[in-house]
C-alpha cells in the first residue's frame, strides 16, 4: 500500500492566482496564550482541531461540532468564540485564548477557583468552554446580574447540569473581585 | 469537510470575479451531489461550515470577504445608517445609535443564536444563510430546494415549517434580522463581477418559492453584499423584534415579528408589520398594518391587528399550533412599540 | 460462624427527626460504626472535588483527549436505510485507499435484539440492517479524513426491504416486520425472559402483576383511568462514545470512555477468549454516560478488531449524528392506567397496559415504579415491547420509572381530586415510606404548598400552579466491588480501584471516606482508580456506585490502618487495639501518648502496607440477590415540587423554581449531592419540556441528529432549584451510603406535569409538554383550513 500524505501541492507558481492558497497544506501561525506556533494545516482544518491535534492543547473540547454547544469556546481578541467554526487558516494575527491559558502558572483564575469551590463541575467536559465565557463576561462586565451570566452562558450545553452551580460560582467571583 | 483551496482576494472586486457560483447555485444539483467545481464567497462562515461539514457544499475554493477592509463598519448616512456586511450581530446587537430609531433589529441581532456565534456571524451571512428545514440539511433528503423532485416537508414532520406561501417549499427563512431589515425598509448595496452596483429594497431581494424554488433571494452569482442601508427614520417611530422559540438559551424561533410604527400622539401614522419564521420569506402583513393606520392603539385595535395578520395562514399538518403564538406575538410586538 | 462474627450498635433512622440505634451482628473485620455525620471530620462535608483543578484548567484527561504513538484514525459506516439486505460488501477500493491500515466488517451486531438462528433458512448468509445508522463496517487509517475518505469507497448493495417507524403502525399485524423469528436478548442480569412475539409484538410480560387487579377494579368506589405517552428521549453525552484500543501480542488496552471499566474487560475477554489478566480498560476524566457507557458496544469491537489488524493503536470516536442515531436512547412508552380506590383513597386495583419502542432493542419498560410505590395488593402490569425499525434503546437515567412515574403519578393526583383530598394528603395515606412521609412535609414547608390554589384558577394569560410528585428508585449494590488502600512509608495514602468517576465525585468521597479512618484529610488521600490494574470496582450505573464502593475503600482503610497499629503500638507502649487515628495523628484513645501518621508510617518495614476489601453484604440482608448485584431491603425515595407558569397564548411552560428533598442514606458529600440532584432535575425538566427524537416515518431518518433541533434545557431554562438531604441512617454497611443519581429524576416529569395541570386545569398526558402539545390540549390550535 502507498502511502501519501496531501502534504505537498503544486507549486506556489502554477496556481492561478498567488493570494490563493491549499487543498494542500498550508504553513499559518497562530498566536496562542502569548505564544507564536508556526503550524501546516490544510485549509479545512477548524481552529478547534488545530489547537487539539497541532498544538496538544485537548482543554478546549469538541462535542457538537456545529456551534451548538459552545464546548470548544476560546477567546479570539478577547471575545468568546466557537472554535469549532472558525478556520484556522482565518485566524490570522488575532490572539487565541485558551483554557490553557487562563490559570498564572500554578494559580487559578479566580472564576476557576471559583467553580471549583461551588462545585460548578461534574464530568467536566463542557467546564473549559464555559469558564472562557464566564471570564469574558466580568472581563466586559465585571458586575454581571444572574441574568447576565445566564445570556453569556445561554449557548453552552452541560449535559450534567451544573447552571445552578456556575450561576452561583460566577456571581461568587464577581463579588470577590470587588470587595 | 472537503479540502478546497483558500482564496485571499485583495478587493471587493476581485472576489466577485473569483466567485463562480453562490453557494445555493453550488448546492442545487439534480444529481444531488454538491457541485465540487464552485468557487464560493466567505464572510463569518457559520453557515457555510455548517453546510460544508454536512457534506451539503462541497466547494473547490473558499473566498474571504471576512478581512476585506472597510466592510465591517456602521457609518451614517444621509439621516440612516450603512451597515458594513461584516458587521457582526455582538457589534449590532452592542450598538447604541441602533437603539434609538432601529431598535428591531438590535434586539433581532442579539437574539440570534448564541454570544459565541454572534462573534462570528455577520449581518450579510445572516440575511443570505440557507433555511433550516431538518429536509433541506439532511443529505438523505434530496429534497426541491436542492435539486430533487419533493418537499418532504409537506407529507412529513412539519412542525417547524411554514404557514404562509409555501408553494412547492415549506421552508421558514431563517433570518430574524431580514424580519427586522424588512420592516425598517432597508435595502441592500449589491456589487456585481463587472464592478456594477445596485441597490434593492430588502423586501424585494428575498424570493418565494414560485418565483425561486432553490434560493431564497436575488442574489446572482458574482455578486457580493457591500451594504445595508437603514432608510432615515423619523424620530416619532420605534420599533420592536421579538422572537419566540422553544428554549430561550438557544433555539430557532418558532415565531419571529417586528413592528415598526410612527406614532403621532397615539395615532399610528404609518406601520410595518413583518413576520418571520412563518414562510418562505420574510412575510409583510399588509392587513395589519392596514388595520392600525390612521388609528389610536389600543390592545383591542391590536389584537384585532393581530387576528388580521393572520388571516389567510394555511398551517400544514403539524404546524397550526404556530397560528395562535403569532397572534400573540403579534399583538405583543405592537402593544410593545407603544410602551417604548 | 459465630467467632467471627460481633454486635454492634448503629445509628438508625433520620438525623434530626428520629435518631435511634440498632444492634447489628456483622463480620469481626468489618469497621466499626460510624456516628451520626454530625461527629465525623471528612464524611459528609462538602469537600471540593479532588480532580477540580485538572478539570477547571483543562488539564483534565478524557478518553477524546488521548493520543499514543503511531495511533490510528477509525470511522464507521453505517446503513443508510431503514430496512435492508445487504447482498454484498466490497472493500477492497477502500483498502487501496491511501493511508488506510485496516478494515472490518460487521457481521454480528450487539446492543439490540438479535434472532435466534435457525440453520438452512436461506435468509440467513445476508445481514439484514433495521435503522438509519446500524452499523456495517468500519476502517482504521492514518488520519480521520483518510479514514472518512476511503470509507466512501466501501461499496454496498442493498436490497431495500420495507420498514415501519411508527409505534402504532409497528403494532399491526400486517406491519413490515423488523424481525422474522423470535428474538434473544440479553440485559445487564442475564438473558431477558422468553417472551411471546407477535408480529413486531414482543411480550407481554407480566411478572409484576400479583392479586387480582380485575376483582380490585370492581371492588373499588372510583376509577381513575388515562393514557400516557412518553416520547424517545437521547442521551447526549457532551463527551462521544470513544476509545482507543491497543492490541499488542501480549495484551489489549482499551483506554475508553466507560460507566464500567471491570465491565468492559469482562465482556472484551470474553469477545476475544483472553484472559482478564490481559485485558487493561482505563479511564480518566469522562465525559457522561446517563447509561449509555455501560457496555461495550459494535464500535468498541470495531476499534479493537481494527488495533489487532493494523497491529497499532486505534481511536475511534463518535460523531455527534453517530450519537443522535446509535449510541441509546430512552425509549418510547404508551401506557393506559386504570387505578381504581375507595373513597378514603386506599388503591383496590390497579391495571397499566403498556407498550414502546426501544427501536430494534428490547427494553421499553415503566419500571417498577407503580408496582412498588404505593399499597395495593391486587396490581396487573402487562408491558410489551415493539420493534421499529430504529436505533436500539437502552439504559438511562431511572430507565423505566422515570416515564412509569410521568403516568402514575399524574394518575394519582387525578385521583386525589376526584376524592377532594390534597395530593399530599392522598398520599399519606397510600405512600408506606416513612422516608418520604418526612419529605413530603419537609418539602412543602419550604416550598409553601400551602400556597396552592384550585387547579385552572390562576388569573390572567400567564398561569401560575404548583404540583408535586414523588420518586421510586431501588437500592442497587454492586457485591463484586472491591478497593485497595495503601499505606506508604512516607505517610501517603493510596486507594486503588478499578471504579471511574464519570463525573459524580466518587474520586473526592473515596478520599473523605478513607481520611475519615486513617484521621488525615480527604487533599492528603491520592485517589487511582478507573483502571483494571486495580481492584475491580462497581459500575457507574444503577446509581450504586457511591453503596457499592465506599464500604470496601472504608475496610481497607481500616485494615491497613490495623497492620501500621500493630506496627507502632510497641513504640508508643499501647496495644494496636488501645489506638486510634485522628487529626493526622496515631496515638491512645486518651491522647497522653501520639506520633504523627507520617512517623507512625516511618516504622514500616516495607515501603508499604495494604490492604484490598470487597463489599459485604448489607449487615441487615439484601432484599434481593442477582449475580453480582443486590437490591437493599429499603428503596431509595424523594419528593420533588415544581412551581411552573403557563403562558396560554403562546404555549410556553415555564419551571421557575423546584424545591427537591431526597435522600441517600448516609450523604457523603452534600454539595456534590447537590450537584447531581440539580443534574437529575434538570434532565427531568429537559424531558418534560423539550427532548424528542424525531423520526421521520417515510425515510426512518431522524431529523434532529444533532444539539441544536434536539432541543435540551439550557441555562435560560433553568429554574432556581432547592435541595435537602435527608441524612437516613439504616445500619447496612460500613458507610451506610448510597447514591443519588437515578431517584433525583424521577419525580420530575411528573411535578411539573401537576403544576402545568394545577395552573391551566388541562391535563397534558403526552411528552414533550411543547407549545404545540400545551395549545392543543388547550383547544388553541385551530383546525387546518386548507390543503398544503
Amino acid at each position: 500500500m502507498l502511502d501519501k500524505t496531501p502534504s505537498d501541492g503544486p507549486d506556489a507558481a502554477q496556481r492561478p492566482e498567488a493570494d490563493t492558497v491549499g487543498p494542500y497544506a498550508v504553513p499559518i501561525t497562530l498566536r496562542v496564550n502569548g505564544m507564536t506556533h508556526t503550524l501546516s494545516i490544510t485549509p479545512e482544518t477548524t481552529l478547534a482541531q488545530a489547537l487539539r491535534e497541532q498544538l496538544d492543547l485537548t482543554g478546549t473540547k469538541i462535542a457538537c461540532d456545529r456551534g451548538a454547544c459552545s464546548a470548544c469556546t476560546v477567546w479570539l481578541d478577547g471575545a468568546p468564540v466557537c472554535s469549532c467554526m472558525v478556520l484556522a487558516i482565518d485566524v490570522g494575527a488575532r490572539e487565541v485564548t485558551t483554557i490553557e491559558g487562563l490559570a498564572a502558572g500554578e494559580a487559578l483564575h479566580p472564576v476557576q477557583a471559583a467553580f471549583i469551590e461551588h462545585d460548578a463541575i461534574q464530568c467536566g467536559f463542557c467546564t473549559p468552554g464555559l469558564i472562557m465565557s464566564c471570564v469574558a463576561l466580568l472581563r466586559r462586565n465585571p458586575r454581571p446580574g444572574e441574568d447576565e451570566v445566564r445570556t453569556a452562558i445561554s449557548g453552552h450545553l452541560c449535559r450534567c447540569g451544573t447552571y445552578p452551580h456556575v450561576l452561583s460560582a460566577v456571581l461568587a467571583a464577581a463579588r470577590a473581585a470587588e470587595s | 469537510m472537503n479540502g478546497f483551496e483558500w482564496m485571499s482576494p485583495g478587493s471587493v472586486e476581485q472576489a466577485a470575479r473569483a466567485a463562480s457560483a453562490t453557494v445555493a447555485t453550488a448546492m442545487a444539483r439534480r444529481s444531488g451531489t454538491p457541485a465540487a467545481d464552485a468557487a464560493v464567497l466567505k464572510a463569518g462562515g457559520i453557515d457555510l461550515l455548517d453546510l460544508m461539514k454536512e457534506g451539503l457544499l462541497a466547494p473547490r475554493r473558499l473566498i474571504n470577504l471576512r478581512t476585506l477592509p472597510g466592510l465591517d463598519r456602521i457609518e451614517p448616512a444621509g439621516g440612516g445608517l450603512r451597515i458594513g456586511p461584516n458587521v457582526t450581530l455582538a457589534q449590532l446587537a452592542a450598538e447604541g445609535r441602533l437603539r434609538t430609531r432601529w431598535g428591531a433589529l438590535a434586539d433581532a441581532a442579539g437574539g440570534a443564536a448564541s454570544p459565541q456565534i454572534r462573534q462570528l456571524a455577520t449581518l450579510a451571512g445572516n440575511l443570505l444563510q440557507r433555511p433550516r428545514c431538518w429536509y433541506f440539511r439532511s443529505r438523505a433528503h434530496h429534497c426541491v430546494r436542492k435539486g430533487g423532485d419533493t418537499c418532504f416537508a409537506f407529507a412529513g414532520e412539519n412542525q417547524y415549517h411554514a404557514i404562509f406561501e409555501h408553494n412547492g417549499c415549506a421552508i421558514v427563512h431563517p433570518s430574524t434580522c431580514a424580519t427586522a431589515l424588512v420592516a425598517l425598509g432597508a435595502g441592500l448595496k449589491i456589487t456585481d463581477r463587472a464592478g456594477a452596483k445596485r441597490t434593492v429594497s430588502l423586501e424585494e431581494f428575498f424570493v418565494l418559492p414560485e418565483l425561486e424554488l432553490q434560493q431564497e433571494n436575488r442574489l446572482a452569482s458574482g455578486e457580493i453584499v457591500t451594504a445595508v442601508e437603514l432608510p432615515e427614520q423619523r424620530a416619532s417611530v420605534r420599533s420592536v423584534h421579538l422572537r419566540y422559540a422553544e428554549t430561550e438559551s438557544f433555539d430557532w424561533p418558532l415565531a419571529d415579528v417586528a413592528v415598526v410604527l410612527d406614532l403621532a400622539e397615539g395615532v399610528c401614522r404609518k406601520a410595518a408589520i413583518v413576520l418571520g419564521a412563518c414562510a418562505p420569506a420574510p412575510h409583510r402583513a399588509r392587513a395589519a398594518e392596514a388595520a392600525l393606520t390612521g388609528q389610536r392603539i389600543d390592545e383591542a385595535l391590536a389584537r384585532a391587528a393581530a387576528h388580521a395578520a393572520l388571516q389567510g395562514a394555511m398551517p400544514l399538518s403539524r404546524n397550526a399550533y404556530k397560528v395562535p403564538i403569532f397572534e400573540a406575538l403579534v399583538r405583543r410586538a405592537i402593544l410593545a412599540v407603544l410602551a417604548a | 460462624m459465630p467467632e467471627d462474627v460481633r454486635t454492634r450498635s448503629y445509628p438508625v433512622g433520620i438525623a434530626g427527626v428520629a435518631l435511634g440505634e440498632l444492634e447489628r451482628s456483622v463480620p469481626d473485620d468489618e469497621a466499626p460504626p460510624l456516628p451520626p455525620n454530625a461527629r465525623l471530620n471528612a464524611i459528609g462535608r462538602s469537600t471540593p472535588r479532588l480532580n477540580g483543578p485538572a478539570k477547571v484548567t483543562g488539564r483534565a484527561t478524557f478518553t477524546v483527549d488521548v493520543k499514543l504513538p503511531g495511533m490510528l484514525h477509525a470511522r464507521m459506516l453505517r446503513s443508510a436505510h431503514p430496512h435492508a439486505r445487504i447482498l454484498s460488501i466490497d472493500t477492497r477500493a477502500a483498502e487501496r485507499q491511501p493511508g488506510v491500515r485496516a478494515v472490518h466488517v460487521i457481521e454480528h451486531p450487539l446492543g439490540r435484539a438479535n434472532e435466534i438462528p435457525s440453520p438452512g433458512e436461506p435468509d440467513a448468509a445476508h445481514r439484514r440492517v433495521r435503522y438509519v445508522g446500524d452499523p456495517i463496517a468500519a476502517l482504521a487509517a492514518v488520519t480521520p479524513q483518510a479514514a472518512q475518505a476511503a470509507l466512501e469507497r466501501i461499496v454496498v448493495d442493498y436490497q431495500p426491504l420495507p420498514f415501519v417507524i411508527d409505534l402504532e403502525d409497528a403494532r399491526q399485524s400486517d406491519a413490515p416486520r423488523v424481525f422474522d423469528r423470535p428474538v434473544r436478548t440479553e440485559f445487564f442480569l442475564g438473558p431477558a425472559p422468553q417472551l411471546p412475539q407477535h408480529g413486531n409484538v414482543h411480550g407481554p410480560d407480566t411478572s409484576a402483576s400479583r392479586g387480582d387487579a380485575a376483582a380490585g377494579l370492581r371492588a373499588a368506589e372510583l376509577v381513575v383511568e388515562g393514557e400516557f405517552r412518553t416520547q424517545v428521549q437521547t442521551h447526549c453525552c457532551l463527551e462521544p462514545h470513544a476509545l482507543v484500543a491497543d492490541w499488542r501480542r501480549d495484551g489489549l488496552t482499551v483506554y475508553i470512555s466507560t460507566q464500567f471499566t471491570a465491565g468492559i474487560r469482562a465482556e472484551l475477554a470474553e469477545a476475544y477468549g483472553l484472559p482478564l489478566n490481559r485485558v487493561r480498560v482505563v479511564v480518566d476524566a469522562m465525559g457522561g454516560g446517563f447509561g449509555s457507557k455501560s457496555r461495550i458496544g459494535n464500535y468498541v469491537l470495531a476499534a479493537v478488531e481494527l488495533s489487532r489488524k493494523a497491529g497499532a493503536p486505534v481511536r475511534l470516536a463518535l460523531d455527534r449524528r453517530e450519537e443522535q442515531i446509535d449510541s441509546g436512547n430512552r425509549p418510547s412508552t404508551v401506557q393506559r392506567i386504570r387505578l381504581g380506590a375507595r373513597r378514603d383513597g386506599t388503591l383496590t386495583g390497579v391495571a397499566i397496559e403498556a407498550y414502546g419502542s426501544a427501536g430494534v432493542a428490547l427494553g421499553a419498560s415503566v419500571g417498577n415504579f407503580a408496582q412498588s410505590i404505593y399499597e395495593c395488593a391486587d396490581f396487573a402490569l402487562e408491558q410489551s415491547d415493539v420493534f421499529t425499525h430504529a436505533g436500539p434503546g437502552c439504559a438511562m437515567r431511572a430507565p423505566g420509572n422515570v416515564p412509569g412515574a410521568f403516568a402514575y403519578e399524574q394518575v394519582i393526583d387525578e385521583l386525589a381530586e376526584r376524592l377532594g383530598l390534597d395530593p399530599i394528603t392522598l398520599r399519606e395515606r397510600i405512600d408506606p415510606s416513612p422516608l418520604r412521609r418526612e419529605q413530603r412535609r419537609c418539602g412543602a414547608e419550604r416550598f409553601g404548598w400551602s400556597r396552592r390554589q384550585p387547579p385552572g384558577s390562576s388569573p390572567g394569560t400567564l398561569k401560575r400552579g404548583l404540583g408535586m410528585a414523588q420518586s421510586h428508585w431501588p437500592a442497587l449494590i454492586q457485591i463484586n466491588s472491591s478497593c485497595e488502600v495503601r499505606i506508604l512509608r512516607d505517610g501517603s495514602v493510596e486507594v486503588r480501584s478499578s471504579v471511574q468517576d464519570i463525573g459524580t465525585g466518587i474520586t473526592t468521597v473515596l478520599a473523605q471516606v478513607v481520611a475519615e479512618e486513617l484521621g488525615l484529610t480527604p487533599q492528603a488521600i491520592a485517589v487511582h482508580i478507573g483502571d483494571t490494574d486495580f481492584p475491580a470496582g462497581p459500575p457507574s450505573y444503577g446509581s450504586r456506585t457511591t453503596a457499592s464502593i465506599t464500604p470496601p475503600a472504608r475496610n481497607a482503610a481500616y485494615r491497613a490502618l490495623r497492620l501500621l497499629m500493630q506496627v507502632v503500638a510497641p513504640s508508643l507502649g499501647a496495644t494496636a487495639e488501645g489506638l486510634i487515628a485522628r487529626g493526622g495523628r496515631i496515638g491512645t484513645a486518651d491522647g497522653s501518648r501520639s506520633i504523627t501518621f507520617r512517623e507512625a508510617a516511618a516504622q514500616l518495614r516495607n515501603d508499604q502496607i495494604s490492604a484490598v476489601a470487597s463489599r459485604s453484604d448489607d449487615y441487615g440482608g439484601f432484599g434481593r440477590r442477582m449475580g453480582d448485584a443486590a437490591i437493599g431491603r429499603m428503596g431509595l425515595g424523594g419528593v420533588q415540587f415544581a412551581e411552573v407558569t403557563v403562558d396560554t397564548e403562546t404555549g410556553r411552560v415555564h419551571v421557575e423554581r423546584v424545591v427537591a428533598v431526597h435522600d441517600c442514606g448516609r450523604p457523603m458529600n452534600p454539595r456534590q449531592i447537590e450537584s447531581q440532584v440539580h443534574g437529575g432535575i434538570l434532565q427531568g425538566i429537559s424531558y418534560a419540556l423539550f427532548e424528542e427524537r424525531i423520526l421521520d416515518r417515510h425515510t426512518g431518518q431522524m431529523l434532529n441528529p444533532n444539539l441544536e433541533q434536539y432541543k435540551i434545557l439550557r441555562a435560560r431554562e433553568t429554574p432556581a432549584i432547592e435541595v435537602h438531604v435527608l441524612e437516613n441512617y439504616q445500619g447496612n454497611s460500613a458507610t451506610d451510603a448510597y447514591g443519588i443519581a437515578e431517584p433525583s429524576i424521577i419525580a420530575t416529569a411528573p411535578a411539573v406535569a401537576n403544576a402545568v395541570y394545577n395552573a391551566i386545569g388541562v391535563r397534558l398526558r403526552v411528552l414533550p409538554m411543547s407549545p404545540a402539545a400545551v395549545l392543543t390540549a388547550l383547544g388553541r390550535v385551530p383546525s387546518r383550513s386548507a390543503p398544503p
